[in-house]
């Protein structure tokens, strides 16, 4: 492996962070030169630095191996992580280093989990960092550093072959060098159209484009502490229900829809299923409040239950209630809902309703293999047949999903956190959520947790965001030879 | 400027400009935090000033005030109005200068309540005599109001000593504050220098030891000369004369 092909294009990477630095920076020059103004310029001149620095000794590579593209994309989300904090710590306030690195760990895998009491308390160019921050994880690193790579083809399958889970790169149906173009297209446009709904909506334009920013990359950042609640709006509830549920279908399929070609969403069985279950499961939350008498009418229920379920389905994690006053009918679906999430291709964590859907037919499969023990069964999904490599790993995916899930339970118990709590701060983490239940509820925040449980969620976040196995795989040194 | 030349050259100006700007930030940032502490230390020290004078004047009017009211002589009645219009205005400077201006409040109280006080009775005491209604007036209504004002003052006086853990702590978060840029800076920098040290031994070191082992080689054994690195600049054109080199000295000895 070359190591200095894999640092030059981390470095690129390192440059497009420092750029959104500047343009937070340039916001906080804008609002009154506010404090935030002094610790971004400084960040992106120090990551600008970082980045710049081995672009001038290596020259750009036309190919690049698997695993150097293994290495860039894990290496530049790690390595973005650490820029990331440079900001928090040298402005100070509530960011120590443990909360600093939770924060911009939160930020770049789009968990939206925050430690801040005071979110408002933050200046306007530090709000606009942790929007960036979020934006540019949602859709990856790495996938923006490859707009800017002369290198043709091959290199850029490579690096999207670990960006993108393998169930979503089935669904592409494009010649792999418009995949970039496809992404950022519906990416930058889907945030456009949010931010001008949201001020049209009643917001002003500085929290319309953050809002828009954060529920296109699912992530939940809000600029107010009581988050999406504090507008009491239901035309900015039902913008972001809207926003945030497309946010959760595969970008190749809402590109396919809107070009009109024949792999789209109306045709793709993954998202019918994945619609169905984001209704049916918001109208069984809306019943089960309006039943329990927690909303005067099925019209408040509905539209609190729609939110909250599509909001945490999707691995955003805005919040418009309390959900830990909701009933525990509630509390499991919206808990199942933060396990499985949405579609593969998407900006989305968790489990992912492709596997689910593709884990009940290897289900069906079973059960009519042991009724005709000769039959050969064929698993097909969206009219493809799925290999027995397929269907193998996602087996084992979601057993390491599971795995990782009871061991990050226990390991938060142990510093003396109740097994809600804890449990549900697991999933939240693990699949890019952000608000679980318990002590880190929808209104709530992660800064009561112990400094050794913060640092075992950001370990969560990053493995939930890197597909458990991205992570894990650049720890074995025989990997490296 | 050469390829090789003009890399480092920049790799190098890069970690020189970094130390520069690592300097500057700590430069900066120290002499902020040095000004922070002179100034609550002037505060402390203007703080103590202004109560002394303050308690000077009270001290003085009590005085004058005892002669006036108990001992019935006039002539303290100007020295009574001065080290009033004394105490005022060193009141007035203290609210204009004060960092904390919680304690101000009360003294600013007592004392307007003092001037009234005192006022009243030089407007209506009577004149050159020795007057048993001044003696009562001092005991029972000046001397409680001037109990009351030396203790605003004395409480102003440590109210400074009262915000010392206050901004001991602010201190400390800007100690803070000053030292993460220069940290930040220096493992910014001790990345950049292991990076430099990687790249220089990749494309310089490591090419020239290799060339130089398969020269021995070549010359020792006969072996060809074949070095495997990354060569780059001068180091590939190195090699490529090396190599023509060999070939011409093959042709020559054919």
């Amino acid at each position: 492996m070359r190591l200095d092909v894999v640092l030059r294009y981390v470095g690129m990477v390192m440059l497009f962070v420092a750029s959104f630095m500047l343009l937070s920076a340039g916001i906080s020059y804008v609002s009154a030169r506010d404090s935030a103004f002094y610790p971004l310029l400084l960040s992106a001149l120090l990551t600008a630095l970082l980045g710049a620095f081995p672009l001038i000794f290596v020259e750009k590579k036309e190919q690049i191996t698997n695993k150097e593209g293994f290495c860039i994309v894990v290496g530049s989300w790690l390595v973005a992580c650490v820029v990331g904090m440079f900001p928090y710590l040298i402005w100070g306030g509530e960011f120590s280093l443990v909360n600093a690195w939770f924060e911009s760990v939160s930020g770049f895998t789009t968990t939206g989990a925050t430690i801040l009491r005071d979110v408002e308390a933050l200046p306007r160019g530090m709000q606009f960092w942790r929007m960036s921050s979020t934006w540019i994880g949602g859709m990856g690193v790495v996938m923006f550093a490859l707009v800017i790579l002369p290198a043709l083809g091959r290199s850029k399958m490579t690096l999207s072959n670990v960006e993108l889970s393998s169930l979503a790169k089935d669904n592409y149906r494009y010649r792999t060098q418009i995949i970039v173009q496809i992404l950022l297209v519906v990416y930058v446009g889907l945030t456009i159209i949010s931010t001008l709904l949201l001020k049209l909506a009643g917001m002003n334009w500085f929290d319309a484009l953050a809002h828009g920013m954060s529920a296109c990359a699912t992530s939940g950042f809000s600029t107010k502490n009581a988050s999406v609640a504090f507008y009491n709006s239901p035309a900015v509830n039902t913008i972001l229900i809207c926003i945030m549920a497309l946010a959760g279908i595969h970008f190749g399929l809402i590109y396919g829809t809107i070009t009109g070609k024949r792999n789209n969403i109306f045709r793709s069985e993954v998202t019918r299923s994945y619609l169905g279950y984001l209704l049916g499961g918001g109208l069984l939350i809306a019943l089960s409040l309006y039943w329990a008498g927690l909303y005067p009418t099925i019209g408040s229920a509905l539209m609190h239950g729609m939110f909250q379920f599509v909001s945490l389905v999707t691995s955003s994690g805005f919040a418009t209630a309390d959900t830990n006053t909701w009933t525990s009918f509630a509390i499991i679906l919206l808990l199942f809902g933060s396990i499985v999430c949405a579609c593969a291709g998407s900006t989305t964590g968790g489990i992912k309703v492709n596997r689910m859907v593709l884990a009940f037919k290897m289900m069906k499969a079973r059960i009519r293999q042991r009724q005709h023990p000769n039959a050969v069964l064929r698993i097909k999904l969206d009219g493809v047949m799925q290999e027995s490599e397929a269907t193998h790993s996602v087996t084992v995916f979601i057993v390491a999903y599971m795995f990782l899930l009871l061991i990050g339970t226990v390991a938060t118990t142990a510093f003396g956190i109740d097994l809600l709590t804890a449990f549900s701060s697991s999933v939240a983490c693990l699949g890019n959520v952000g608000p679980g239940f318990g002590a880190v509820g929808s209104l709530d925040n992660y800064a009561g947790l112990p400094v050794a449980v913060r640092l075992i969620d950001t370990v969560l976040m990053l493995l939930g965001r890197l597909e458990i196995f991205g992570l894990i795989q650049l720890f074995f040194i025989k990997w490296w030879r | 400027m050469t390829g090789m030349r003009k890399r480092v050259t920049a790799g190098f100006l890069s970690i020189v400009c970094l130390l520069f700007f690592s300097g500057m930030i700590s430069f900066f940032e120290l002499g902020r935090l040095s000004r922070d502490t002179d100034e609550i230390l002037k505060a402390n020290q203007r703080n103590i000033e202004l109560a002394k004078e303050m308690l000077d004047a009270a001290h003085e009017q009590n005085v004058a005030l005892i002669h006036l009211a108990v001992f019935g002589d006039r002539s303290y009645d100007s020295l009574s109005r001065t080290r009033m219009e004394r105490l005022e205005s060193t009141l007035q400077i203290a609210q204009r200068e004060a960092l904390d201006k919680s304690f101000l409040d009360s003294l600013a109280f007592v004392t307007t309540e003092l001037r009234l006080l005192t006022d009243n009775y030089l407007a209506f005491a009577p004149a050159d005599s020795l007057d048993s209604l001044g003696g009562k007036w001092y005991n029972d209504e000046y001397e409680v109001l001037y109990g009351r004002l030396t203790s605003a003052i004395k409480n102003y006086m440590t109210s400074t000593q009262s915000s010392l853990a206050p901004r001991t702590e602010q201190m400390k978060k800007n100690a803070y504050r000053a030292v993460t840029p220069v940290l930040i800076s220096l493992l910014v920098m001790i990345a950049t220098v292991l990076m430099l040290y990687y790249f220089m031994s990749l494309y310089c070191v490591d090419p020239v030891v290799r060339m130089n082992k398969s020269l021995g080689d070549f010359l020792a054994f006969r072996v060809p000369f074949a070095p495997k690195a990354d060569f780059k600049d001068e180091v590939q054109e190195l090699r490529e004369k090396i190599e023509m080199l060999i070939s011409v000295s093959r042709q020559n000895k054919a």
